[in-house]
């Protein structure tokens, strides 16, 4: 006989409560995930009536007695019927609970991987660095340059000790230390700029184009980008504005350098100039059109090898003006102008990010 | 800058002054430089080195030459101008360095007769300020 009484037995083979108030539960929850489940909740109200109508208890065993045994075999056989129905729907209730589960599991699962590969590949290949992000570098066939990842990996390193640098650069300007100790710190600070441009030489002979776009760096930093770097004049322009006092000595030299400075940045843009017309003529020679071209390409890449040549003078132009700065100024005055530099290129690293988190219309 | 050369000053300049007028009445259709073709004799080079108060020696079409060029220029200096064809090359550069006890590489930058550098030095000295004092003590420039 197929006592009632076992469906409120908790069932040992599927690990679940009651039935009924287990379909109530996930009734609910399938409500609010979403999933539209709506026998579950039916059976429930079915279930609700079912109680309220039978004269027989929930809690008890509606064993039949011989009273009853006419009037009751008829409700009794529907009752049997709901409660098998009931069973079944349980049933299928928790097979759908059970697939549901394992879905979510194996998504979680890949989604744990995807996240492991995507941190191997930022480490590997420094794309968020600059703070956006540029598959520019990969080429067609994806394969990533090293000497790219190395220098990514030092330029964020050469960050972390730029920042370092400048906290220490405000804490000796505001303390009361030495000349010569503040010249270590200001040589320092020298000595880093030049590491940077050491990196960005070794790094150019890899891939000149990467030096050139900026990639390296923000946005903002780029927006500003002269043949892979800042303009020294411009640079300079910041600089003068935040040393004063000059005496008229330094304002006389420093007028000096700010032409000098012009002079040589309109000579290596001239050149850089007459490159693209090199480049671009030699490309174009011969008939366009014909398919074959290899020719043309070949020699075009022996002229862009110049371009090397361009960004590293363009360093050692900013070099060069750096220091004939810190020989203009007193130590002091270095000491402020390298801070004031570090800041202006903090702020426009905030301006990047400012920039990318910006709400905008919707197109 | 205006390239104010007074006819005079530039004839009394130095003993070579007749190829120098020659140079110089070249120039003036051809933007301010004048450009001089070694043709890979020993004399030929030497000569040029020795005849003109500054040159530049570059391969042909280079775009670096073209940007010390430039700089002279805009500081008023006219520069004599060799272009040196990819044949010749190497020839010229050996005989630049024999005279001049060193390697020499293009862009070479010859001031006063002697080697001065190659475009490296001509930037730092820029900056420095220390360029235009060297050019006007070998009569370069004239302001």
């Amino acid at each position: 006989m197929d006592f009632p009484s076992t469906q409120f037995v908790p069932s040992r083979m599927m690990g679940t409560y009651e039935p009924i108030h287990q379909i109530g539960m996930w009734g609910e929850n399938f409500k609010s995930i979403g999933n539209p489940s709506i026998s579950a909740s039916v059976i429930v109200e079915v279930d609700n009536k079912l109680e309220n109508e039978s004269e027989t208890a929930s809690h008890e065993m509606p064993a039949p007695s011989c009273k009853h045994d006419q009037e009751a075999s008829k409700p009794f056989d529907k009752i049997q019927r709901r409660l098998a129905q009931n069973r079944e729907a349980a049933r299928k209730s928790r097979l759908r609970k059970k697939a549901y589960v394992q879905q979510l599991e194996s998504s979680r699962l890949k989604l744990i991987q995807l996240e492991k590969e995507l941190e191997q590949a930022r480490e590997q290949q420094g794309l968020y660095i600059g703070g956006g992000l540029e598959a520019g570098h990969l080429g067609f066939s994806g394969v990533v340059n090293p000497g790219i990842a190395a220098f990514e990996m030092e330029y964020k390193h050469w960050m972390q000790v730029q920042n370092r640098q400048l906290g220490e650069l405000r804490t000796a300007l505001n303390a009361q230390i030495s000349d010569i100790e503040l010249r270590i710190v200001v040589e320092n600070g020298m000595s880093h700029y030049f590491e940077l441009f050491r990196m960005k030489s070794t790094v150019a002979k890899a891939d000149v184009f990467y030096v050139m776009s900026g990639t390296w760096k923000t946005s903002a930093e780029r927006f500003f980008s002269w043949i892979g770097g800042f303009r020294p004049s411009e640079l300079l322009k910041v600089l003068v504005a935040q040393l004063d006092p000059l005496t008229d000595q330094q304002i006389f030299e420093v007028c000096n350098l700010k032409q000098s400075c012009q002079q040589a940045e309109d000579a290596l843009s001239q050149g850089m100039e007459k490159l693209q017309e090199t480049v671009s003529a030699t490309l174009a020679a011969g008939q366009l059109g014909q398919g074959t071209y290899f020719p043309q390409v070949a020699m075009a890449m022996e002229k862009l090898e110049a371009l090397v040549c361009f960004v590293n003078q363009a360093d050692h132009l900013r070099q060069e003006t750096l220091q004939q700065m810190s020989h203009i100024l007193t130590t002091r005055q270095a000491a402020r102008g390298l801070l004031a530099l570090g800041e202006y290129i903090q702020r426009l690293q905030d301006l990047s990010t400012l920039w990318a988190t910006h709400p905008r219309e919707p197109a | 800058m205006q390239e104010a050369i007074p006819y005079k000053s530039y004839m009394a300049a130095t003993a070579g002054g007749r190829s120098r007028l020659h140079n110089f009445l070249e120039g003036a259709g051809n933007g301010g430089e004048h450009r001089l073709v070694a043709n890979g004799c020993e004399n030929n080079v030497t000569k040029l080195v020795v005849e003109n108060a500054v040159i530049v020696f570059g391969r042909r079409g280079c775009c670096m030459c073209h940007v010390v060029n430039r700089l002279l220029l805009g500081l008023g200096v006219n520069p004599a101008v060799c272009e040196v064809d990819e044949e010749k090359e190497e020839a010229v550069l050996h005989e630049l360095s024999v005279t001049n006890g060193g390697g020499v590489q293009f862009p070479a930058v010859f001031v006063g007769g002697k080697l001065f550098g190659g475009l490296d030095r001509v930037m730092s000295t820029h900056i420095t300020g220390e360029l235009v004092p060297i050019l006007k003590e070998a009569g370069a420039l004239w302001l």
